[in-house]
């Protein structure tokens, strides 16, 4: 069911995700479709997300998007910044920890080169928000040896989100603590429980479809969506995810329709990673566990794989 | 030579074991003829394999011997018509043979190469040659539509002016194909004009001395109101020919099983019926694709699936969607709750270039109706024939002696 719609103000807006901006001449959504955006949400009753460029708003634009409760999101250098509830930066090194304040909702987004460089910083980084979400943009590139990097990075970074927790401090930070939290898949969802609403009117399965390809539209606004294949984005037709407990990945679509041609099928380097992830909130549980009583009931169980693909495909 | 004749056939039936790798070499996009019902829509002249692409391919599989555990291995020549390019061929399945053993590979002496022709060069002193040569690790089907006025009707010889059927072209070698493979079986495919002749020709080509008719429906969505009708009438001629000629005793066709028309376990028998990505198929140009119906000349609507090419290797995140496919994700409800969905078949290449978005998990049901027909005129079939053999005090004698006919997995 659809339950979010992100509305992306402007054709320059912040990216969020796995997805770079390609376009470079601004291009507001016209007031209009804005307001008719609003309306279709309250009638669908769904949340709204609104992806903001780097200048300010027009006033009527403002006041519009204040009729309906809603999700700001824009880059850390966007004029509007300060309001709002989820910021972006792109790059680690690109975070001042001291500008940081302990409500803060914060997206990194890094290459992979840099996050082994640089993610050392994350450990300023965590004591200084209440979530961390770390997007790691060209999964699709990790190789083996990337992986038993990652898995280093992953263990050391552990033990400052351990110290967090021992510290009463429990900061979310999606690559170690999110499986954690979670007894069921908490995917991504677009195509199934979020939709895109571009700055000309159409709705896609994310911002990253309409970047791709403008023509790859599902509907427009007035006359709604129109997903072929729906079924596709949902967990049940996803062979390898629906037999896997790396609840905490992304499953990003676009990533899977990049990398293997079918929305519903992950790559290898997305399930490893997420794998990795999972392998080591497994060991930071643990490690919580030592200190004292923590979310009893809660258990990661000790696998022997890092692909679900493994445990599924038929030619084996 | 009567014993190297049973050989072949006593191989014929092991191969079909299903344990195989195919592997297909493209080899040519041209064909003398222009067959009407031809899912080929980007036949040419131009795109012939070269020997350079054809040894790479060869130095890749062998190279990456672990990616292909498989038991044995199927070398597929197709087209266009791949006699064309015997030369090639042969020069290939020299080098095939020639690096199973310098590598003491696996498929050494588990290895066969497959042929599915018009027939038209057949006899030729290139083609015959070949066959001598390997005989020992050959299958070839020859394809022949029935009746002259069936075969003809679709299999024309290319080029303009008045139509011309390639029936006799073909006919004159089935002796000599016969005498080589014995147990040779032929594929017959029926689109909807094709209809008002599957009786006749399938038994044409029984008197031909064809044991062995593999026969399908197409899966492109051609059919007419009335055709399940139609096709109905025809395979329940059908069956009391065979069943009055007693033809069951020593041939078989397949649109004749007993294994079709049940419902299946959505969890138990949900196996993918196609077996594209456990394939491999090269082109000309080097590139490989999961089955060959994905590749740009085989394909209408959508773009070729490429997974890889003779210099980078094998993409395998492309190869994960076929390879995690199953029957009840691709199918609509209507399918996972039917009552007669065995031995409904379907192609992948077809489902994605038919499916509303590019992806190989939409079932095409084109053949729906044409299924139900079979599945009805196979239950006539089955009822007549069983009462029959009881009357007859056969039955046992039949159980034991069947034909172990299995349904064709493209
Ligand atoms: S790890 Fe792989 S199989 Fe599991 S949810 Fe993520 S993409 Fe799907
Ligand atoms: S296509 Fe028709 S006959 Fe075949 S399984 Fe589906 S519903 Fe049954």
């Amino acid at each position: 069911m659809l339950k979010y719609l992100i509305i992306q103000l402007d054709s320059t807006s912040t990216s969020f995700c796995h997805y770079a901006v390609n376009r470079r001449e601004p291009c507001l959504m016209p007031l209009d479709t804005l307001r008719k955006a609003i309306r279709w949400s309250m009638i669908e009753n769904v949340n709204v997300q609104f992806l903001y460029p780097e200048y300010p708003l027009p006033a009527e634009y403002a006041d519009a998007i204040e009729t309906i409760d809603h999700v700001k999101i824009m880059q850390a250098t966007a004029a509007d910044a300060g309001k709002a509830d989820i910021v972006v930066f792109d790059g680690i090194a690109s975070v001042d920890a001291d500008s940081l304040s302990e409500d803060m909702s914060i997206v990194v987004r890094t290459g992979k080169k840099a996050f082994f460089a640089e993610y050392a910083m994350l450990n300023a980084i965590l004591p200084k928000v209440s979530r961390l979400n770390v997007v790691i943009t060209d999964i699709a590139s990790f190789a083996d040896d990337d992986f038993t990097t990652y898995e280093a990075a992953l263990t050391e970074l552990a033990v400052a989100v351990k110290n967090e927790y021992v510290g009463n401090h429990p900061v979310q930070f999606n690559l170690l603590t999110d499986r954690i939290m979670l007894k069921e898949m908490n995917n991504c969802g677009a195509g199934s429980e979020s939709l895109t609403l571009a700055p000309n009117g159409r709705f896609y399965v994310c911002p990253a479809f309409y970047f791709d390809d403008e023509s790859d539209s599902v509907g427009d606004i007035d006359n709604g969506p129109s997903l072929k294949n729906p079924q596709l984005y949902k967990l049940g037709y996803a062979p390898i995810c629906r037999v896997c407990d790396a609840f905490h990945c992304h499953r990003c679509v676009w990533l899977n329709r990049r990398t293997t041609l079918e929305v519903n099928t992950p790559s290898h380097e997305q399930c490893a990673t997420a794998h990795i992830e999972r392998n080591a909130s497994r060991r930071l549980l643990e490690a919580i566990r030592e200190v004292g009583e923590f979310l009893p009931g809660m258990e990661i169980p000790e696998i022997d794989y890092i692909d679900p693909f493994e445990n599924v495909r038929i030619d084996r | 030579m009567n014993e190297e004749k049973l050989k072949i056939k006593e191989d014929a039936q092991q191969w079909e074991g299903g344990v195989a790798k195919n592997i297909t070499f493209i080899v040519t996009k041209d064909c003398q003829l222009a067959c009407k019902y031809c899912y080929l829509v980007g036949k040419n002249e131009e795109e012939r394999m070269s020997w350079e692409v054809a040894k790479q391919a060869i130095d890749y599989i062998f190279d990456h011997e672990n990616d292909f555990p498989e038991r044995s291995v199927v070398f597929d020549f197709i087209g266009g018509e791949p006699f064309l390019e015997i030369d090639l061929i042969e020069r290939i399945c020299d080098y095939i043979k020639t690096e199973l053993f310098r590598r003491q590979h696996h498929w050494f002496d588990s290895y066969r190469f497959s042929f599915s022709t018009n027939g038209i060069n057949y006899d030729t002193q290139k083609v015959q040659r070949f066959i001598e040569k390997n005989a020992s690790h050959l299958s070839i089907g020859i394809t022949i539509d029935g009746t002259q006025r069936k075969h003809d009707l679709n299999r024309i010889w290319k080029g303009d002016g008045p139509e011309r059927g390639s029936y006799n072209d073909v006919v004159r070698n089935i002796p000599l194909w016969l005498s080589q493979f014995p147990g040779g079986g032929t594929k017959v495919t029926i689109s909807s004009a094709d209809i008002p002749y599957i009786r006749e020709s399938v038994l044409h080509l029984y008197s031909l001395g064809i044991h062995e008719v593999n026969i399908n429906v197409v899966f492109e969505d051609v059919w007419q109101e009335g055709d399940d009708r139609r096709f109905e009438e025809q395979l329940m001629l059908l069956a009391d020919d065979i069943i009055d000629g007693d033809y069951y005793k020593d041939y078989s066709c397949s649109f004749f099983s007993e294994r079709i028309g049940k419902p299946l376990d959505p969890v138990k028998e949900n196996n993918n019926w196609c077996g594209a990505g456990r394939m491999l198929s090269i082109d000309a140009a080097g590139n490989f694709y999961p089955c060959t119906r994905f590749a740009a000349y085989s394909l209408r609507e959508k773009r070729p699936i490429i997974i890889g090419n003779v210099r980078d290797g094998i993409n395998k995140n492309r190869l994960r969607p076929f390879l995690t496919l199953d029957r009840t994700t691709q199918s609509p409800q209507e399918c996972v709750d039917c009552e007669v969905a065995s031995g409904c078949a379907w192609c992948q290449g077809e489902n994605y270039d038919a499916a509303e978005t590019p992806t190989v998990y939409q079932r095409s049901t084109a053949i729906c109706l044409m299924h139900k027909a079979r599945v009805r005129a196979n239950n006539y079939y089955w009822n007549r024939l069983f009462r029959k053999l009881e009357k007859d005090g056969s039955r046992e004698e039949f159980e034991q002696n069947k034909r172990n006919v299995k349904p064709e997995i493209c």
